[in-house]
Order: structure tokens, then C-alpha cells, then sequence
């Protein structure tokens, strides 16, 4: 029927199958058993013009199909035209072999298979002494995904993931004050969890954010631990170099391609090769083989290192990177990130904190600096003070503001110790010099 | 728009063998079933990025006993799948019920039978695709042909449908049809190396009318205007400062900071300042907090349709209504769901919110709001000496535990003895939420009341609401800037 419409250049069918489990507890109980499918299929037609029209929709039969694709060419016909359009993906002779993806025993899962997940996370909040509550979960997913193009492009890759989240709260029973703190450990095969962990990394991080205090605006050293790394580094770079918003002139590193925008330790990769890696794939989600592409080395911002998709490596005269991002049949390609790494130094983290005399170590903030300008300014939900090289309290109502390029500029250490979240990996990082805002006068 | 076929495949045959699968089993059954679709219209600079068109069905189903939940997801309505289903679901309560330590039974209630449908004056499938384009592209040159500093235009329009029928073991029945638009815009401008941008939105329940009205009408040139003035902003100072905030940055402080600790789950969870404060002043006296999703709101704004955060009843078949949550600088009610509402021994009031049928209500707000008083806006800036007007928001963020806040304005002018002076940008205002609340030293009135809708996250679900305020003064409070 499509190949009828004689304005049309290319189409493509994004199809996917899941089916999951889910296991929930709250106040520290098991509370709710869930699974679920789903599955759905989108369809992009484009014309000479380089007009786009989409369609989407979960329910399989004939009939809506057939209504789906006369309502995307419909979409397509009122589209403005897009000269920067070029083609969709041609098929590839070679995908990447990437091992650990698929875990057979996900498939296979039964739901009371899963349970000692969430048993050791109760367990790790029922014994300790200052743990009050614990929201989290344990999930599992898995699916098949397959991809057909008018240029002859088929392919099929079917993938698991699993995953489990701790938010543990703890109270002080003298000062009667409370914190919380999160973690989650995203996997693809089911023996790489590890329930106990996770629980205590949440309640480490809590206990270290308990009964804080409010402080005296000052200058000093700051130590990003890799939850601070993904989201003052790593987040801002991945959104900066997506293909997308740097043509959109709309990231604060437009202009800055080929130059040294950081100091010599900011060495950021994106690598969708990692065996077993939560942000490995075969191919992107238009089709295209993954790869492992640098994008700083010794803090210079590589002229090669954009995320693309076909569509803005088209406008650009390149060839895609693989970094086509759908979420699911829902969306029309994005660009996102696969796996997003900081390289670890070659110093202890212990040898990085001892030297500083008063600083703060930043894990978390909730804010996110502006993609546009590069300026940050947050408020500091779970940081501490350092002094005479150990960690102390915790900090209350205190801020932090700086310029990314400047942050970068003035990092002088990365840790050899590193943490994965997910698709990120992250060292601790230490900035010679920031302005933190205090809560006193 | 006729009742979807896929619905009536739900008939009373079906609902008898439901409850005779389900008998004895478990204590509280409910199945969920949508048929959405809908339009959305993603534009940049001009052109067309997307133009898409969907329709999604989804059947949720939950089982209940003694404390223990199960929930099974389908994306059909099939008569043989949802009996299925139901069986599934049962025996995942049962596992989960085997394993809980909190018990718990869920009153029996008077079934709800019951039809709903919003008001359309222009309903949304009558109107042609390419007239929904036009406006969009109309939004587009409005906001790009503004200024010659405007570099990168947004428009975003969503529309949709949907058909709802939900079931549930008290014998409820109740079908929902509503439709609801919006219309989204965002502008970014350079000048001199700097880059800012400014977001407005319009959205409500109805048709296509809410895309006409003035408001609407005047949406790019707002965002255009706003995101030009906000190059010749500056950089403020930080430290402690009186500040008068708008009803858009109240009204988000209120829904952020305070709201989500009024939510049930989240005070059973230990995960709310307000655990075990009802009846406790938690505000300066003059604070009265609302939470009221019912429909026949939008009046009070001269708007022909419903507003975003409105519906008819929750996702547990639960009426919408008016909801006290402070009188008076007392903390009245928290926000309940069937399951809240059920362990704490108090009556539902309709928040069990879901953003589908495949995903399970949770505590949810509606339409929250600080009520208005006396003072009129110049007043207010008047009797302020020193401080900082702040209007609208960028995004704000809150420590659920401890009510340590953070929001970053959008707009900031400096009060200097009584009178507004120069624009700020970036000022960003933190501190502990019931040390703010009991700092407002004034309430504007009716007449500086206004609302902005929005789109809440919680627990990965998304959906519709509104929140509301007039202009308030709030004293000593942390202002943090870049310089």
C-alpha cells in the first residue's frame, strides 16, 4: 500500500514486544505484585520533501494497521518539507557481537523466583537500628525488538534488564531529625543484583546525610562523588553533545568543538560495546551497529564527538553514530546516550580527600545546570563538610554556583574507584575551587 | 464521539463471570480499561518536527487481600484475556498477601454507577488536522518573527481522547469520556553570547476551544516577549531577603514543597514532614490550603472549558471534591487513596490517581491551591523595603524528608522601599517549607489569584493538574544567585 503513494522516499516499522515483573514494597513490606506486556508498533513514513509523518498504536489487528499507515501518510502530506532530510540507514553487512545482554532465566522468571530480592532489602532496613521505612522494588523486563526499513534494513535483537531500588529513611532517635537516601543497580542478567548492597549504599548515604548543619559562605575544594559526576559532568555533556541540541545551537559547548574545554583528567567516552552493560546494544534504534566513540580526551572536546542519530548525522554530512533513541514505539528517534563514561585516574580516593583542609563533598542535587549557558547553581541535598581531610557533617541549606567549562577546567583529581548507575560510569572528582552559598548570615 | 466498540465487549455477562471467579478469593477486585487517541504536533523553528497520530489501548487489573496487592496488565480487551487476567491478579494478592507484614481490609462501599463525558464546545475529531497545524504554525511565526534575538522557537500541541470503563467488586460501573488539549510554547533567545528562554502552556478538559481563547490566542508572543526582556536581565546577590512571589511560583511551591507531603502514601511511608501533624499549626495563620479537582471550576477564570487538574471521579471510582488541607495555619487532611484512606480509618476523598489503566493508582493531587485574602498586589510591594518580586518558576526541587526546597524564577525584579525596581534572572530561593509557610506575612486577594496547569511526575507516572495562588509575601527567606 505505501509503495503505491508515489511521493513517498522511505518508511520504516519500529516493532516491540515486552513482558514484565514488578515487585513493590513500601514501608518496608512487600506490598504489591505486578506483571504486564506490552507491545506496540509505530510507523514513519517519509517523503521526497523530506516530511515526516508518524503513527502509533498497541492494538495489533489488521484493520488498524492498515488505518495507522493512511493516518502516518495523511501526517506526512501536512508535514512542512525538510531539506536536511537525508535517507534512513541502508543495511549494515556487520553488527557487533556484544555478549551479556540476554539473560535466559529472565525470560523464563516466575515471580516467586524474584522474592528473596525484596527479602534481603527488608531484611537490611529491619536491622538496623535507625532505619524507619524503606520504599524500593525489584523489576525485570524482557523484549524483542525488531526494525524494518524501506532500504532493505531488518534486523531483530531481543534484550533483559533487571533492576532494584532502595529509598531507606533513618531517623535519629535523640535529635528526632530524618533523611533518606536512594540507590538502584540496573543489570541485564539476574546474577549481577545484589539486593544487600544496594540497601546499604542507601543507608550509608542516609546516615551520612543525619542531623545537618548550616554553614558560613565559603571557598574550597569540592569532591563530586559519582552520583555528583553524573549530574554536574556527565548528564550536562551528554545533553550538550547530543546531536540534536548542538545544531539547535541550544548547548553551552556550540563553538567549542576541537578545543580544550577541561583540564587534562576529563576523559568522557560513550561506549555501546560493554559486555553485560546496562546501556549496551547490538544496533541503535533506527537500525544502526552501536560503537565506542570518545568524545574528550585530556579535557579537549573531539571534533568527531557528537551523538547522532541518521537524521542529524545526515545534516551534517556523517555517518550515524548508533545513537538513535526511541524509549519505546511511542516516539519518533531521538538521540541518546548508550553507555556514558568518565575514565578513572590512577589516584585513591582516600589520597584525593586527605590532602584538602576545608571543602565540601557534593553528592547530590536534585538541580541540574542549565544546558544552554553551562551555569550552575543548586541547592546541595546531600553533601558534607570536609576537614583536615575527613568527612563531617552534613551541610543544610547550602549552595553551590559555577560555570560548567570552569568546573571542568578545574578539576585535579579522578579517583582509580568508580561506580556505575545504569547507563553512566563515574569516578569521584575533585574541582580545585567553588563559591558555596551557606544557610548563616 | 460514539462509545467505543472495544468497551462494549464488556457486558454484564462478562462482569457476572468476573465476580464469580473472584468469589471468595480475594476482598477488593477493580479492572480498568481505556481506548485513547489523540494527536501531537511537535514544531522548531518553523517546521514541522513530528506530526503524529496514535491510538493505544490498555486494561489494568487488581486484586486485593488482607493487605496484599496483585496487578495484572493488558494492552487488549478481550473478553478470555481480562478473565485471565483477573485470575492472575488474584493469585498475585494471594502471594503478596503471604508475605506483607501490614494488614489491612478496604471497606465495602456503595457501588457507583455512573456515566461522565466532559464538555466540548468544538469537539476535538471534528476538527481538521490541517487547522490544528495551522495554529500551530501560526504560534511559530508569532514567537520567531518577534525579535531579532529570538534564535530557536518551540511549539508543542497534544490532544486526545479517552474512553474509560471501570469496574470494580462493590458493583461500581462507571464510564468516563474526556477529552483534553495542549498547547505548549518555548522560545530561546541570544544576545551578546548570553542565551535565556521562557515556557508558557495553556491546557484544559475539553475541546478545541481551549486552544482559541485569548489566553491561548496570545501564548508565543507572552514567551517571545518574556524570553527577549529576560536578555537585559542580571545576575542577583545572594543572602536573605523578603520576597513576593506570583501566583505560577507560589502555586508550584505549594503542589512541590508542601503538597506531595500531604499525600498519604507518602506520610504512611515515613517519607513526609507531616507525619503525625494533623491538628498542629504548620503555617502563619492566614493560610487556608485546598485541594478541589472537581469539574465546574474554570469559571472563576473566565475560561469556557474544565481545568487541566479536573476530573469527574479518581482511578478508584472515588468522586472528585474539596479537600481542606490547612484552615488557618492547621493542618486539617491529608490527600487519601482507597488504600490510605482504609488504614488510617478516615473517608477516601478521591486522589487515587493513575496516568493510564497500566499502571496503579497512587496518592495524587488535583487542583491545589493557597486561598486569597485581603491585600492587593500594591499593598504588598509597597510595605516591602527591601526585597526581591519573584514571578513564574524554571523547575524547583524538595527533599521529601527534611522539606528542604529549592526553586529557581524565572523572573526576579528587586524591590527597593516599596517599589518595584530592575529584572533579575536565575534568583533562585531555598529553605525549609514550614519555616515558609510560616513566614507569609501576606495573602493577596481574589483578584490576584490566578492558576498554571502542569504535568506531575511521582513514581514514574505522570499526570494532569493545576495549582493555585494569589501573590504572597514571604520574609527571610535564602536567595542564591550566581555572582
Amino acid at each position: 500500500m505505501q509503495k503505491d503513494n508515489s511521493k513517498l522516499k522511505c518508511t520504516d516499522i519500529y516493532f516491540e514486544k515486552t513482558n514484565y515483573i514488578n515487585i513493590e514494597i513500601e514501608e518496608n513490606s512487600i506490598k504489591n505484585s505486578e506483571t504486564g506486556e506490552d507491545n506496540g508498533l509505530s510507523i514513519r513514513v517519509i517523503n521526497k520533501k523530506g516530511s515526516l509523518g508518524f503513527a502509533y498504536s498497541n492494538k495489533l489487528e489488521k484493520i488498524t494497521l492498515e488505518k495507522m499507515c493512511k493516518t502516518a501518510i495523511k501526517m506526512m502530506n501536512m508535514a512542512t518539507p525538510d531539506p536536511d532530510f537525508k535517507d534512513l540507514p541502508y543495511s549494515f553487512k556487520n553488527y557487533p557481537i556484544v555478549n551479556g545482554l540476554y539473560d535466559k532465566k529472565i525470560k523464563y522468571l516466575e515471580i516467586e523466583d524474584c522474592i528473596h530480592y525484596v527479602e534481603d532489602l527488608i531484611k537490611v532496613c529491619k536491622e538496623d537500628k535507625m532505619a524507619i521505612s524503606q520504599s524500593g522494588n525489584f523489576a525485570s523486563g524482557y523484549s524483542k525488538i525488531f526494525i524494518f526499513n524501506s532500504n532493505d534494513l531488518s534486523v531483530f535483537r531481543k534484550e533483559t534488564s533487571c533492576l532494584i531500588s532502595s529509598n531507606i529513611i533513618i531517623k535519629d532517635k535523640v535529635s528526632k531529625e530524618t533523611s533518606s537516601s536512594y540507590e538502584r543497580q540496573i543489570e541485564r542478567s539476574l546474577n549481577k543484583l545484589n539486593a544487600i548492597n544496594v540497601a546499604n549504599l542507601a543507608l550509608e548515604d542516609a546516615k551520612r546525610n543525619l542531623n545537618r548543619k548550616k554553614i558560613k559562605n565559603m571557598k574550597g575544594p569540592v569532591i563530586l562523588t559519582p552520583k555528583g559526576v553524573i549530574s554536574l559532568i556527565l548528564r550536562p555533556i551528554a545533553a550538550a553533545v547530543n546531536g540534536e541540541t548542538f545544531q539547535y545551537k541550544r548547548s553551552f559547548l556550540v563553538d567549542k568543538r576541537g578545543e580544550k574545554i577541561g583540564s587534562d583528567n576529563l576523559n568522557i567516552e560513550d561506549n555501546g560495546l560493554i559486555p553485560g552493560a546496562a546501556g549496551s546494544q547490538i544496533f541503535d534504534d533506527e537500525g544502526v551497529p552501536c560503537k565506542n566513540k570518545k568524545i574528550l580526551e585530556n579535557g579537549n572536546f573531539l571534533k568527531e564527538g557528537l551523538l547522532h542519530n541518521s537524521y542529524t548525522a545526515g545534516k551534517e554530512g556523517v555517518e550515524s553514530t548508533g545513537n538513535a533513541s526511541r524509549g519505546s514505539y511511542i516516539s519518533v528517534p531521538s538521540i541518546g546516550i548508550t553507555n556514558f563514561i568518565m575514565n578513572p585516574g590512577d589516584i585513591n580516593l582516600k589520597e584525593i580527600i586527605r590532602d584538602i583542609k576545608k571543602g565540601i563533598i557534593l553528592n547530590y542535587t536534585g538541580d541540574s545546570p542549565n544546558i544552554s549557558t553551562g551555569d550552575f547553581s543548586g541547592l546541595i541535598l546531600h553533601g558534607n563538610l570536609i576537614k583536615d581531610g575527613e568527612i563531617k557533617e552534613p551541610l543544610n541549606e547550602t549552595m553551590i554556583g559555577i560555570n560548567l567549562l570552569d568546573l571542568f577546567q578545574k578539576i585535579d583529581a579522578v579517583s582509580k574507584e568508580y561506580r556505575v548507575y545504569g547507563a553512566f560510569q563515574a569516578p569521584w572528582v575533585r574541582i580545585k575551587s567553588a563559591n558555596i552559598i551557606g544557610g548563616v548570615n | 464521539m460514539e462509545t467505543s466498540e472495544d468497551l462494549k465487549k464488556i457486558d454484564e455477562d462478562l462482569i457476572t463471570q468476573l465476580n464469580q471467579i473472584a468469589k471468595e478469593k480475594v476482598e477488593y477486585w477493580d479492572i480498568r480499561t481505556e481506548v485513547n487517541n489523540g494527536t501531537s504536533l511537535d514544531f522548531t523553528n518553523q517546521k514541522s518536527k513530528e506530526i503524529s497520530s496514535f491510538e493505544i489501548i490498555n486494561c489494568g487489573i487488581r486484586a486485593f487481600k488482607n493487605g496484599g496487592w496483585g496487578f495484572s496488565v493488558l494492552r487488549n480487551i478481550e473478553r478470555e484475556s481480562i478473565k485471565t487476567g483477573l485470575q492472575k491478579a488474584i493469585k498475585l494478592a494471594r502471594l503478596s498477601e503471604s508475605l506483607t507484614k501490614i494488614n489491612f481490609n478496604i471497606p465495602q462501599r456503595e457501588p457507583l454507577i455512573e456515566k461522565f463525558k466532559s464538555k466540548s464546545k468544538k469537539n476535538l475529531d471534528r476538527i481538521d488536522i490541517a487547522d490544528k497545524i495551522k495554529l500551530v504554525k501560526n504560534h511559530e511565526k508569532i514567537a520567531g518573527d518577534y525579535s531579532k534575538y529570538v534564535k530557536n522557537t518551540h511549539t508543542f500541541y497534544m490532544d486526545g481522547n479517552s474512553q474509560t470503563l471501570f469496574l470494580n467488586s462493590f458493583g461500581s460501573k462507571i464510564y468516563q469520556d474526556l477529552s483534553f488539549l495542549r498547547l505548549f510554547c518555548m522560545v530561546y533567545t541570544n544576545k551578546n553570547g548570553i542565551t535565556q528562554s521562557s515556557v508558557n502552556s495553556v491546557a484544559g478538559v475539553g475541546g478545541y476551544e481551549i486552544a482559541e481563547t485569548d489566553k491561548a490566542n496570545n501564548l508565543s508572543k507572552k514567551t517571545a516577549k518574556e524570553a527577549v526582556e529576560l536578555l537585559d536581565a542580571k545576575s542577583p546577590v545572594g543572602g536573605k531577603l523578603t520576597v513576593v512571589a506570583d501566583s505560577k511560583l507560589t502555586g508550584t511551591i505549594i503542589h512541590e514543597a508542601f503538597g506531595h507531603a500531604c499525600e498519604a502514601d507518602l506520610v504512611l511511608n515515613n517519607e513526609s514532614i507531616l507525619k503525625g501533624m494533623i491538628g498542629n499549626n504548620v503555617a502563619s495563620e492566614q493560610v487556608t490550603i485546598i485541594d478541589n479537582p472537581s469539574m465546574g471550576q474554570a469559571k472563576q477564570f473566565n475560561l469556557p472549558y474544565d481545568l487541566f487538574g479536573s476530573y469527574f471521579v479518581d482511578d478508584e471510582g472515588i468522586p472528585s471534591q474539596k479537600t481542606i488541607i490547612i484552615e488557618s495555619g492547621i493542618l486539617r487532611n491529608y490527600l487519601h487513596n482507597l488504600e490510605t484512606s482504609s488504614r488510617m480509618g478516615v473517608p477516601a476523598n478521591g486522589h487515587g490517581r493513575a496516568s493510564s489503566s497500566s499502571e496503579r493508582p497512587q496518592v495524587r493531587m488535583g487542583f491545589t491551591y493557597i486561598e486569597p485574602r485581603d491585600w492587593n498586589l500594591e499593598e504588598i510591594i509597597e510595605e516591602t523595603k527591601d526585597g526581591i518580586l519573584c514571578e513564574d518558576f524554571q523547575y524547583g526541587y524538595t527533599d521529601p524528608t527534611t522539606g528542604n526546597f529549592q526553586f529557581k524564577c524565572r523572573f526576579s525584579y528587586k524591590i527597593r522601599d516599596g517599589e518595584k525596581k530592575e529584572i533579575m534572572r536565575d534568583v533562585s530561593l531555598s529553605g525549609m517549607i514550614l519555616e515558609a509557610l510560616n513566614k507569609i506575612s501576606a495573602i493577596g486577594n481574589k483578584n490576584t489569584f490566578n492558576y498554571s496547569v502542569g504535568i506531575c511526575g511521582k513514581g514514574g507516572q505522570r499526570v494532569r493538574v493545576c495549582d493555585g495562588a494569589p501573590y504572597i509575601r514571604i520574609d527571610d527567606i535564602t536567595v542564591g544567585g550566581l555572582s
